[in-house]
Parts: structure tokens; C-alpha cells; sequence
């Protein structure tokens, strides 16, 4: 899986690294009060257009002093009626025609998802989890961003406002309704969801008793191997030992146990339920760095001229290798050895052997894994493990305990190569002219694995959360503007906020083409973004205004949420542990959005004339 | 000793501006008005006059653009004040989707009353308000008069001090009507102050003590109701069982003393008492059946002819 970015541990990022300045919480009273500021200067200013300096000055004070004291007398009961009364107009608007199309949509799924494709469970729950996100962000959307204007065109407003209630009460009570009726939808949904991907995948297969051939084990003793039948569009390869058990081995991302019962002389074997498909890795990262064709240590790869710089590469049959240092590895934490999963990229040069002529089976591009001692990587080392390179796939590679050095000495993984939890692992590609290519997150230690269940919980909660800040942001716009605008408007939030990483690199300047005027210039010139402007007035003026303009994106996108980056999907579909640091940042960052967006609203609200 | 002032306006202007601040219309005009507990004001003027601007005003629905609007000494844009008033707006501007104990118990929760005296109050309300059969039954498909009197209901759920009423007659049928003046009377007399206003100036003349007329946002006319409306220099005698003698004998006094006599005639009831007197009847006596006699040649006017079925 990609990991672009490092999740940090949850004080770090809360409290920053080395110190408060890299914190989020700084960050976040930075911009708190800079917003604050800025709100109060603007409302002053527009205040002393209309009545003087003077009595903007008194009306200024007044709304924050009665503002603060709105917010202190907050009632819970309020609150609830107001929340209440959201919940019932949600029922009213249909709400649940959502979930009707929601399951409708799961019925008809299996007929457009075929069980063929190479990793089934990442299709069917990148599906399911994908169409959850759009259609409760849509549904949370309308509902939330029609909601107050409808109360202000029809009136309907006068006989609440009318009444001993705070504008924060009307801005949260329809936050919390809203949030309440998302979480309802989100959990039936979730329930269909996860009963509709563990139902599909759920299969089994029999034997194919005309393939089994029996075969000596490497220990001598006698097996049997041979084929699964063919069911949901695949088979097995299938290896039983001499006690009966056995296994269907790995296909489509999963395994089959095998077991045997003797009826008289006869022996049944049964094969169970999938294995694996429904998984949640947890895995434990290292630090990666390279060596370059000499044997030097470099901090990245070569680019084999692939725009995305995610991965960097090294080529095959040199010294080039990529160098993982791996912590805290224990006797305890792996007593049998290390369970290594790589996701290796390929860069071939030439085409190379691409599939078995007689089994038709792929054959990658052949690597080795090499263990070193951190403190004495050239002395004491593993002799090399070869593997074939899978490719779009994730490998699955297990180090035993026991090794043997080099000269064929044994070796034993904790004793003799791991130095305080520390261990190098090195990964060449063996074959020449061809390339790896690897990123941080391409190898790592697959310690354990968590509960799918919890991990789909945890997806599910980060679809709240986007859920979440797209009904604090409707119902902010709507405290000011009519329900298509407050609509459009937020829609323009969350589409920033989709591609907040871009529009960043175009206001930071890390984007090809320049500001917005610099770009329109070159669009409607066909002019290449690598060509340099001619130097003169118009370039000065064009340079000048594109800074500003940029100066403003940056500020706006960096208070933007990241909608993309809220989004923990990918986890729960590729079969990653969504780290609960991850969960929790994301968690805290949402509740922050949202106070804001209350805020946000409250004044809005609040300094409105709902009669108008 | 003057009697408390709850409303009051200080030279109250309302101007509407247009998206860039343009001046639009000049609502109301520097409005100076004081309501005094405990009694019943009212607000006339046509349309456009400023009467429910003045009332959104005192609600703190709109922002005056000057001047003061004070509701029981607070200035109107604060909340708290809003615990002691009640408002019957224009139109019935409930959720619809929601029945008349529901509509009750959201606005009793509003007021964070709790849920015992709650129940009680919206049970008395609905009594009073006469929709005892009906509580059940979503809003939208009330009549107007239904929600007037659940909008009504709503206006009272905190048993206010002060009572915005705005049109409260509007929509309602003769009965209604009668109900909903009783109900302004009997208000006052349980000590609350109302300000009203309304198109319908019987209605006004029959409940207000005192009325403000307003016209293009100014104030033209403000005082008590029976002073405004008693012309002084006419004379009128109300008697019953005089003779033609009798009548003859008055007419000549009255030249006598060198005053006109502008007119001496039986006077008619008005077209609201004869109807609320039929239905009366009609509710006493369920048998009887109301037919229209068949109009006379002689193009005398229509009478009403009861029989009994």
C-alpha cells in the first residue's frame, strides 16, 4: 500500500516533534486566532462603513460580549429539541430513500463485480466502501445545506427565533441532528456493507480427486498434491502432508485450510472456509535508504523517469540495493522468524521471461534478501534468500529463525544479527539490467494482523468523519446563504479539499505553470509550461498579481480540510490496520473543523436579520 | 401612578438596504411608542405602513438601522427576553410535518421547561385552543383556522407576559374570529399585555384599548380607542318601545333647541352577530334545517326563514 506520508504518533503530531512550533496544536491557535482577528477587523470595518467609527466600536464589542454569552448559556434541552427536530425533518425529506437505493445498489452489485479478478476482497471493498462515502457525503450535503434557508423562506425560523434560543443552539442543534441521522444511515449501511463483501467472498471448494498425485515431501514422508475444483472463477493449487491436513494454496489474495476424516477405508477431505482475504495487517515499518551501483549509501534510488517520485529504483546485478533498518525486533514478538511482505515495483528494460512456458505461471524478476548486522553489515551476514519479484501484488516472505551465513555457517536471526531490536534487511535485484523499485512502505514486518471487523469500523468512521465535516460546513454556509448557493459553496469546499495537495503545490509553486494569470497567459498562447516568460512590464505585472493571488490560495487551501487525506478507504480495501494514531489525529482534526465551522456559523447567524 | 411601560420604541427607524447597501424603502420613520401593562394596543395602517416591521422589530427579527426598541426594559436584539413574550406571527409558520402535541412539546422544550409541567401546559393549550381531536393529526393537514389556533397555542406555551399578535384574526371563520377576541379579552384581563396588528378594523375597534395608526412607516394617530372614536359634537340617544308620538315629540325638542337631527331609525344588528346567533341556535337545536326562502317578485330584500325539519 502507499504510504506518501509517515503517520506520526498522535502527541508527536499534537505537540510536534522536537517542539511546539512543529505541533498541530500550535497550528491550530495560529490560525484559530488569526481567523478570529481577521473576522473582527472585517466586521469592524463593514460596521464603521455603515454607522462610524464609534458605533462600529460599540457594536463590535457588543457581539462578541453577547456572543460569549450566547455561548455560555447553551441549554442541553434546546439543543436536543433543535437536534430532534432535525432528525424528524431528515425523516421528512426521505432520508431513508438513501439507504432503499443504498441496498438496492448492493443487490444488484454482484452482477457488474466479477469474483475473477486477482484480489477480490480490495474490489468488492473499495466498492462498497467508496459508494458509501459518495452517497452519505451527497445525502449530508442536501440535507444539511437546505435546511436552515428552507426554515428561513418558509418562516418557519420566526416562531423558534421568537423564542429564548441562541443562535449557537439553532447552528449545533442542526450540526448534531444532522450528524445523528448520518450515523444511523452509516451504521445500516456499514451492517448491509459488511454482511454483503463477507457473504460474497465466502465460498468453498472440493477436491478435484483426478489431479491428486502423490509426492514426496521434502522430509521424506509421502503427500499428495493436486487441484481445488474451480469455484467464484478460480482454483488452487492444493498440498496435503501424510496425516491428512493440508492446504489449498494461495490464489485471489487467499488460502484454503484442508482437512481430512477417514469414514472406514475411506478418507474425506473438506476444505474450508477463505483465508486471508478479509484481513487487516499491522504493519511494522523501517527506515529505508539505498545504495547506489557501487555499494554507496544514498538516500534515494535513480528515477527511471516516472513522474510519480514516489518510488525510486536500483538496478539489477550491481551493488545497488535498498537498505531497510527495522527496530524493536524481538524473540518474543517473533518466535518463529520474520514474516516479511514486500511490494515490489518493476522496471524492466527488456522484456525477460514474463511467464512459465509449461505452467503458464508469471516469473518475476529475481531479487535477494540479505540480513546484516546493524553495527557490522559487511562482516556478519545471511547468506541470500532468492525470490521472485511478484508483481502488482504483495509478496509474502518468511526469514526463519535459523540462517546461514555465507559460507554456509549457521546463523541464528536474534543471536547473531539483531543487535538491541536493531536489523538490516537488504533487497538487490539479481537479474541484469533490470530495476526494483521501492518506497518506505514497500517492505515491511507483518507482526500481526487486527480484527478485519474493527478495522471496517474504523473505515467506517472516517467516512463519519468526512460525513461529518461536510454537514458543519453546509450548515455554516447556510447561516448566510440561500440552499443552492450554501450548496455549491460547499461542494467548492470539498472539491478544494480533494485536491487541496495540488492546489498547494500550484500556490507553493511545486506545480509546472505558474500562478492562475501566468497559466491563462500560456493557455491561451499554447505556450509550454517549461518555456520562461520574456522580462518586461507585462511578465512584472502578471509575476505580481500571481503572487498575491497565490499568497491568498495558500492561505485559503491550508485551512481547508483535506477530504483525500481523511479518507482511510484505501486502508481497510488494500487490508492495512488503519493506525489508531491515523484515527485519532484525523478524529481530533474533525472535532477542531467543526468548532470552527460552529463558530463560523454562530456569528453568521447571529448578526443576521432572519426577517429579511 | 402611570401603569409600567413593557414596549416601547425610541425613535425607531428601519431602513431596508439592497445587497450593496442602497438605500430601498424607508420602513419606518423615527417611531415613538410606549404599551403599558396590562393592556391591549393596537397597530393599524394598510399595507406597507411599517406594522410588522414594527413587531419584528420589537422581536429582535430585524435590527433597527436606528433608535431603540425595548421589550420589558431589555434592548429587543436579546435573547432573554424572549422567556416572557409569545408571538403569533402573520401566517402560521409551523413545521407542518410535525402534530399539534409535537408542535407544543418542541416549543415547550425551547423554553426548557420540564417535562411535567410541559405535558401539562400543552394539554391545557390544546383544550383551550379547541384541537383536543385533532392533536394528533400532522399540521399540514390543518385548515387555516386550525393553525391559527396552534400558532396561537404556541405563542402561549410560556404562559408570556407580553403577546405579539400579528393579523391574529386573519383566516379565521365569525367564530373563530369571536373566539380569538374573547380570548385577546380574556388575556388582558389575566393581566397580559398584547400588542396587535391587524387589517380588520371591527376587530380592532372591538378589543384594543388603545391603537397607533401607522402610515408610510410614520405615526399618524395614537390613543385610546373611545376617545378616537367619539365624535363630539353628535348626540346619540338608544332607547327602546317609543311610540311615533314619542318620536315626533324629540324631533321637535331637538329643533327646538336649534340642533340637527341627523337621523332616527331602527338600527340594525351587524352581519357577525346575526351569523354567530344562527350557529348558536344551530349547535342548540342539531334538528333544524336552514333553507332559503325563494326571493320575492317585489324584489324586497332576502329573508331567512327557519323550519323545522
Amino acid at each position: 500500500m502507499v504510504v506518501e506520508q509517515e503517520t506520526l504518533d498522535f502527541w508527536q503530531w499534537l505537540l510536534g516533534e522536537s517542539s511546539l512550533v512543529d505541533g498541530a496544536l500550535i497550528w491550530f491557535v495560529i490560525v484559530a486566532v488569526s481567523l478570529a482577528l481577521g473576522a473582527l477587523v472585517v466586521g469592524y470595518l463593514l460596521a464603521a462603513v455603515r454607522h462610524g467609527p464609534m458605533k462600529a466600536g460599540d457594536l463590535t464589542y457588543q457581539a462578541v460580549v453577547t456572543g460569549l454569552r450566547d455561548v455560555r448559556g447553551i441549554s442541553a434541552r434546546r439543543v436536543l429539541a433543535l437536534s430532534r427536530l432535525a432528525v424528524k425533518e431528515s425523516f421528512r425529506r426521505r432520508v431513508l430513500v438513501a439507504v432503499i437505493v443504498y441496498l438496492v445498489v448492493l443487490l444488484f452489485a454482484g452482477w457488474f463485480l466479477g469474483t475473477d479478478y486477482t484480489e477480490p476482497a480490495k474490489l468488492y471493498l473499495s466498492f462498497v466502501l467508496t459508494a458509501t462515502t459518495y452517497l452519505v457525503v451527497m445525502m449530508a450535503l442536501f440535507l444539511s445545506a437546505f435546511s436552515l434557508p428552507a426554515d428561513i423562506g418558509n418562516k418557519t425560523i420566526h416562531t423558534v427565533v421568537t423564542k429564548p434560543v441562541r443562535a449557537a443552539e439553532i447552528v449545533l442543534g442542526r450540526i448534531l441532528g444532522f450528524l445523528f441521522v448520518g450515523t444511523m444511515l452509516l451504521t445500516v449501511m456499514g451492517v448491509a456493507s459488511y454482511v454483503f463483501v463477507v457473504q460474497t467472498l465466502s465460498h468453498s471448494h472440493a477436491i478435484d480427486g483426478r489431479t491428486l498425485q502423490t509426492e514426496e515431501e521434502p522430509d521424506g514422508s509421502l503427500g499428495l498434491r493436486g487441484r481445488t475444483t474451480t469455484t467464484a472463477d478460480h482454483w488452487h493449487d492444493v498440498m496435503i502432508g501424510e496425516q491428512g491436513a493440508g492446504r489449498a494454496l494461495v490464489a485471489q489474495q487467499h488460502d484454503h485450510e484442508i482437512a481430512a476424516s477417514t469414514d472406514g477405508d475411506q478418507v474425506r477431505y473438506t476444505v474450508g472456509r477463505p483465508r486471508g482475504m478479509l484481513v487487516a495487517r499491522v504493519p511494522v515499518y523501517g527506515k529505508l535508504r539505498f545504495k547506489d551501483r557501487q555499494g554507496n549509501e544514498k538516500p534515494k534510488g535513480i528515477s527511471v523517469g516516472n513522474e510519480w517520485t514516489y518510488r525510486s529504483y536500483i538496478e539489477g546485478g550491481t551493488e545497488a540495493a535498498a537498505v531497510w533498518t527495522f527496530d524493536a525486533i524481538d524473540e518474543a514478538r517473533y518466535p518463529d522468524g520474520l514474516p516479511i511482505e514486500m511490494t515490489l515495483s518493476v522496471f524492466r528494460t527488456y522484456k525477460g521471461k514474463i511467464a512459465d512456458e509449461e505452467t503458464g505461471q508469471a516469473v518475476g524478476i529475481l531479487g535477494g534478501i540479505v540480513l546484516r548486522h546493524p553495527d557490522d553489515p559487511e562482516r556478519i551476514r545471511s547468506a541470500t534468500q532468492f525470490f521472485r519479484a511478484r508483481e502488482y501484488a504483495i509478496d509474502s516472505q518468511f526469514i526463519p529463525r535459523n540462517l546461514q551465513d555465507p559460507q554456509g555457517n549457521p546463523l541464528d536471526l536474534f543471536d547473531d544479527l539483531v543487535q538491541d531490536g536493531r536489523l538490516i534487511i537488504e533487497i538487490q535485484c539479481l537479474d541484469r539490467s533490470q530495476y526494483f523499485g521501492m518506497a518506505q512502505a514497500d517492505v515491511y514486518l507483518r507482526a500481526r494482523d487486527g480484527s478485519f471487523l474493527l478495522n471496517y469500523v474504523k473505515g467506517y468512521v472516517s467516512i463519519w468523519m468526512q460525513m461529518a465535516l461536510v454537514i458543519g460546513a453546509a450548515v455554516a454556509c447556510s447561516t448566510f446563504l440561500s440552499g443552492p448557493v450554501a450548496m455549491m459553496f460547499t461542494l467548492s469546499v470539498i472539491v478544494l479539499g480533494f485536491f487541496k495537495e495540488f492546489i498547494l503545490g500550484v500556490a507553493t509553486g511545486t506545480v509546472y505553470g505558474g500562478g492562475p494569470i501566468e497559466s491563462l497567459i500560456r493557455l491561451v498562447s499554447q505556450m509550454n509550461v517549461t518555456l520562461q516568460f520574456e522580462e518586461g512590464w507585462g511578465t512584472t505585472i502578471t509575476r505580481t498579481v500571481d503572487a498575491v493571488v497565490l499568497l491568498a490560495m495558500r492561505a485559503v487551501t491550508a485551512v481547508i480540510p483535506d477530504f483525500r487525506g481523511m479518507s482511510s478507504v484505501r486502508y481497510v480495501s488494500d487490508g492495512f490496520n488503519i493506525p489508531i494514531d491515523l484515527l485519532s489525529q484525523d478524529l481530533l482534526a474533525t472535532a477542531a473543523y467543526l468548532a470552527g465551522m460552529f463558530v463560523i456559523g454562530f456569528f453568521f447567524f447571529r448578526t443576521r436579520e432572519v426577517a429579511r | 401612578m402611570a401603569a409600567e411601560i413593557v414596549l416601547e420604541t425610541r425613535s425607531l427607524t428601519k431602513i431596508y438596504r439592497d445587497f450593496w447597501g442602497r438605500q430601498k424603502v424607508q420602513a419606518l420613520k423615527a417611531l415613538d411608542l410606549e404599551v403599558r401593562r396590562g393592556e391591549i394596543f393596537g397597530l393599524l395602517g394598510p399595507n406597507g405602513s411599517g406594522k410588522t416591521t414594527t413587531i419584528k422589530l420589537l422581536l429582535g427579527l430585524l435590527f433597527p438601522t436606528s433608535g431603540q426598541a425595548l421589550v420589558l426594559g431589555r434592548d429587543a436584539t436579546d435573547v432573554a427576553k424572549n422567556e416572557r413574550i409569545g408571538y403569533l406571527p402573520e401566517e402560521s409558520y409551523l413545521y407542518k410535518f410535525l402534530n399539534a402535541e409535537e408542535t407544543l412539546d418542541f416549543y415547550g422544550r425551547l423554553f426548557d421547561m420540564p417535562v411535567a409541567q410541559r405535558r401539562q401546559r400543552i394539554d391545557s393549550l390544546i383544550e383551550m385552543v379547541g384541537l383536543g381531536w385533532a392533536k394528533r393529526r400532522q399540521l399540514k393537514e390543518y385548515s387555516k383556522g386550525m393553525a391559527r389556533r396552534i400558532g396561537l397555542a404556541q405563542a402561549l406555551i410560556n404562559d408570556p407576559e407580553v403577546i405579539l399578535l400579528d393579523e391574529p384574526t386573519t383566516g379565521l371563520d365569525p367564530i373563530g374570529t369571536r373566539e380569538m377576541k374573547d380570548l385577546i379579552l380574556k388575556l388582558r384581563d389575566e393581566g397580559k399585555t398584547i400588542l396587535m396588528c391587524s387589517h380588520l378594523l371591527a376587530d380592532v375597534q372591538d378589543v384594543c384599548d388603545r391603537i397607533a395608526i401607522l402610515h408610510q412607516g410614520e405615526l399618524k394617530e395614537l390613543g385610546r380607542v373611545d376617545q378616537l372614536l367619539t365624535v363630539a359634537d353628535v348626540t346619540q340617544i338608544r332607547a327602546r318601545g317609543l311610540s311615533d308620538a314619542c318620536r315626533k315629540e324629540i324631533e321637535d325638542v331637538i329643533r327646538k333647541h336649534q340642533a340637527q337631527l341627523l337621523a332616527m331609525e331602527n338600527p340594525t344588528t351587524t352581519l357577525e352577530e346575526l351569523f354567530l346567533e344562527i350557529v348558536r341556535d344551530s349547535e342548540a337545536r342539531p334538528g333544524r334545517r336552514v333553507t332559503v326562502a325563494p326571493q320575492p317578485e317585489s324584489g324586497q330584500p332576502e329573508s331567512v326563514r327557519q323550519e323545522k325539519s
